[in-house]
């Protein structure tokens, strides 16, 4: 078994992304029915890719508490302001054929 | 614990972690892109069904629980518990928003499988049985017979309420 982590540290990077994410007045859960949304909200992805980001540093040996701490507002930061012009909603069929006329 | 019997019960637990977390993520419900419109509604003039066809093109278009199971296990064995499931996860998402698809299916299958993998670790499962196990067990949905393969998915669909409406 190969388990090197705190999972402390993980719950942290995720609280900060959480936190944060509510006070940058990212919603909680993305719209219902949940399975077809594209909102970007608190808990997903932002909490997924706070831990998920939080891996990547700590396996290029960065680790702590306050490396968590910075990865989780960091990627509330970067949900908010930067993840949908990175990776856009992608246009329905009737848009992109009316953007290419 | 026996090489063989490791492999065949990942195998089984594979299918059935990326199956029902792609059936309740809606799959069968409707193609997300086009190709998956096509590759269903090909199934279904071969004999097979049509939610069932529209789920085995939506996991060919786009990386969904199957591609999010498989590379959890892969990060897994290659980087270590849970590091490499969480940044399979990751990239799975990513892959999945560039896929035209928001990205449930794709995380969630990583994000649990990561949890099995940890959960087996202490009954004598390795990493790599969960590798194979999983490319046997989209072998059995992608790689020996559509039309049936279809119409088992359209089955679970129908009794997890997610079969298509679309005719």
């Amino acid at each position: 078994m190969i388990i090197h982590a705190n999972v402390f540290i993980y719950l942290i990077a995720l609280a900060a992304a959480l936190i944060l994410g509510l006070v940058l007045r990212l919603p909680l859960l993305p719209n219902k029915p949940i399975r077809h949304s594209w909102t970007i909200s608190a808990v997903f992805p932002t909490a997924v890719l706070a831990v998920g980001f939080y891996a990547m540093v700590y396996e290029l040996g960065y680790q702590g508490y306050i490396v968590a701490l910075i990865t989780g507002i960091i990627t509330a930061l970067f949900s908010k302001f930067i993840l949908e012009k990175l990776v856009p909603v992608p246009q329905k069929d009737g848009e992109e054929e009316s953007s290419h006329e | 614990m026996n090489e063989i019997l490791g492999i065949a019960i990942a195998a089984v637990i594979c299918w059935v972690n990326f199956v029902l977390i792609d059936t309740w993520m809606g799959l069968p419900e409707g193609p997300g892109v086009k190709g998956a419109d096509v590759i269903g509604r090909s199934v279904q003039k071969r004999g097979g069904d049509l939610a069932g066809g529209f789920f085995q093109g939506n996991i060919v278009c786009s990386p969904d629980a199957s591609a999010g199971t498989l590379l959890a296990a892969i990060g897994c064995y290659a980087i270590g518990i849970p590091e490499g499931g969480l940044i399979a996860a990751v990239l799975v998402y990513f892959g999945n928003r560039l896929c035209a698809d928001p990205g449930y299916a794709g995380t969630t299958g990583a994000l649990s499988i990561t949890v099995i993998i940890f959960l087996t670790s202490f009954i004598g499962f390795k990493t790599e049985y969960f590798i194979v196990g999983m490319v046997i067990a989209i072998l059995t949905i992608q790689g020996i017979y559509h039309p049936g393969a279809s119409r088992l998915l359209g089955k679970i669909a129908h009794k997890m309420g997610r079969h298509t409406k679309l005719t």
